[in-house]
């Protein structure tokens, strides 16, 4: 079916440009694990690409761990993300399933609310959600993420996942009509088991999204027991100026980068639809 | 009134659906964009009682700051180097990883994907690391072509500091849009370049006059969606890795927003050049929308 190349120079010139770029991946990642197993008289006497000595310096991972409480952050992020991504698939698919099969007055002008949202660009935003939230007593807490970072993958979950049931074959809604299940029923038994891979590519999108989020958690939090992983890398790459601990941080990107790399070795499929639903508007 | 039953319960449904979702989006992302632009005509350090209605003065101050037009510029030097960037290699990347018959080309595929799993803050303190003038491997690389260690602060010059960001910003962004542009080019029927084929097209030909206008579309998407997302989140890169210096020279409209309101307690200056940030996108989408547009017809 493809047309292969021709001429073996073309192929090698191509292949090297691939290469080279995987290389450009691929390096800064093997090198932050390097690095995370090196101490500074490591880091000043040797050449940068030199590999650690050994004994390797684990006690990288478990110093940040323990010292630096990354096991705290670790939990928080994991308890903001799960909170956020699941009330933001409750929320959307609920939406989104309305849009998809029931005509009401107005549900035309909902649908255009959400999808001309993602035009806005969020940092204008910013300013008003900090007081909001603050007079909300919801700054410096999880909920007040979770809250947030909720509103802010709805959009995006109602705008895939209403393309989703629109793609399901109404027939057997209506036998569950017909069988005599309500509303609500048809929807919880029939229509979500259908939609689950749908439902599974917004998940991970939004994992991805929200496990990785900066900056609002950097406005909306400054109590440090409530720090998400990534507001703590912002503020351990601050403190560097005052103290050198170039191993320690090294291993602190790697524990932020290790579940959401495991998730997309196994969840690639699913990224990818997420991307090109998401882009076609 | 057993219709009226029935109606009564789809209408629960319906509200039981949407409202909650409703709710919840008018309240954390409906209102505070609108609030924003209130926000903007008054001068106020955050607390209530010093909020005073100036009006424009905002936005008056902000035509007559020099940090802001040198902002303007830098975010309009990174959605260009972005755009060339991103889409000269993405595009490339697509189409040598479906059109040829590359072994491993699921592999470099999955790789080239990668930093965009990673989260921004990541990538930032990655690349200070590369740059770093000690221990990075950029002067640790140079240093084995000269005698004595290269010690270049790359990111110390207010002249060219800006030009440092872009390599992180496409090494970050390039994936997204090469699955956008593979999805677009597996979409193309086979047929179109058998045909091309047994004419005799080579490849170059087939992508001309084949792969070119077909994924025209998803381009302008990607190129709109490098403009969006340049003009609105790319501060966070600059602020990780330089916060907008030194002495200004890599401020972008979103770092100084934040210096402004979060560092410096201007949150009226800091709501209006939010404002900007919208009108100039929203400025922007129109204008890249009416010269793609044109580019087509040229094209066909």
């Amino acid at each position: 079916m493809q047309s292969p190349i021709k001429h073996p120079a073309v192929k090698i010139i191509f292949y090297a440009i691939l290469l080279i770029w995987a290389v450009s991946v691929l390096y800064p990642l093997l090198w932050t694990l390097l690095d995370a197993l090196k101490n500074n008289q490591q880091f000043l006497s040797k050449a940068p690409w030199a590999l650690p000595d050994v004994p390797l310096l684990w006690s990288n991972f478990s110093y940040v761990w323990e010292k630096y409480s990354f096991s705290s952050y670790f939990l928080n992020s994991i308890i903001v993300t799960a909170g956020s991504v699941l009330l933001g698939l409750l929320l959307s698919a609920s939406t989104a399933y309305v849009l998809a099969r029931y005509k009401f007055k107005g549900s035309n002008a909902l649908y255009l609310l959400y999808i001309a949202s993602m035009m806005v660009p969020f940092v204008l935003a910013l300013i008003p959600l900090f007081f909001l939230m603050n007079s909300l007593h919801l700054i410096n807490t999880k909920i007040g993420l979770i809250f947030v970072y909720t509103s802010s993958v709805l959009a995006f979950g109602i705008f895939v996942l209403v393309g989703f049931f629109r793609s399901l074959p109404k027939d057997l809604e209506e036998a569950a009509v017909v069988d005599g299940a309500s509303h609500f029923g048809t929807f919880f038994r029939v229509m979500l088991p259908l939609s689950q891979p749908g439902l599974i590519t917004v998940a991970i999108v939004n994992v991805l999204n929200i496990w990785n989020e900066y900056i609002m958690g950097t406005i909306l939090v400054n109590d440090p027991a409530q720090y998400t992983l990534p507001v703590e890398i912002g503020v351990m790459q601050a403190e560097m100026q005052y103290r050198t601990e170039w191993g320690p941080l090294f291993a602190a990107l790697l524990i932020t980068i290790i579940p959401v790399l495991v998730m997309y070795i196994f969840f690639q499929r699913q990224i990818a639809n997420g991307i090109t639903a998401g882009a076609v508007k | 009134m057993k219709r009226g039953t029935a109606s009564f319960s789809r209408n629960i449904f319906i509200a039981a659906f949407t409202l909650p979702t409703l709710l919840f989006f008018c309240l954390f992302t409906i209102w505070p964009v609108v609030q924003a632009l209130y926000y903007s005509l008054f001068d106020w350090s955050g607390m209530a009682q010093h909020k005073t209605f100036i009006g424009f003065d905002n936005f008056v101050d902000m035509f007559k700051d020099p940090i802001v037009w040198r902002a303007i510029g830098n975010d309009y030097f990174l959605v260009a180097g972005k755009i060339v960037g991103i889409m000269l290699l993405a595009t490339f990347f697509a189409v040598a990883l479906t059109r040829f018959n590359f072994k491993l080309a699921g592999f470099f595929r999955s790789i080239f994907f990668i930093p965009n799993v990673i989260s921004v803050v990541v990538v930032g303190v990655l690349w200070n690391f590369i740059y770093n003038p000690q221990i990075g491997f950029l002067n640790g690389f140079l240093s084995l072509f000269t005698k004595e260690q290269v010690t270049i602060a790359w990111l110390g010059f207010p002249s060219h500091t800006i030009w440092m960001l872009l390599p992180p910003a496409i090494w970050a962004g390039i994936g997204f849009y090469m699955i956008l542009l593979i999805a677009a080019i597996q979409n193309i029927p086979s047929s179109y370049f058998e045909a091309a084929d047994m004419e005799g097209a080579g490849q170059w030909r087939q992508f001309r006059s084949i792969t070119l206008p077909l994924i025209w579309e998803q381009m302008k998407v990607s190129i709109l969606n490098i403009m969006m997302t340049t003009l609105n989140g790319s501060f966070v890169i600059v602020w990780l890795m330089t916060e907008g210096g030194p002495d200004n020279s890599t401020q972008v409209m979103g770092s100084y927003l934040y210096q402004m309101a979060f560092r410096q307690y201007h949150f009226g200056f800091g709501a209006a050049i939010g404002v900007l940030i919208l009108v100039l996108s929203l400025i922007t989408t129109i204008v890249l929308q009416r010269i793609m547009r044109q580019e087509t017809i040229e094209m066909i």
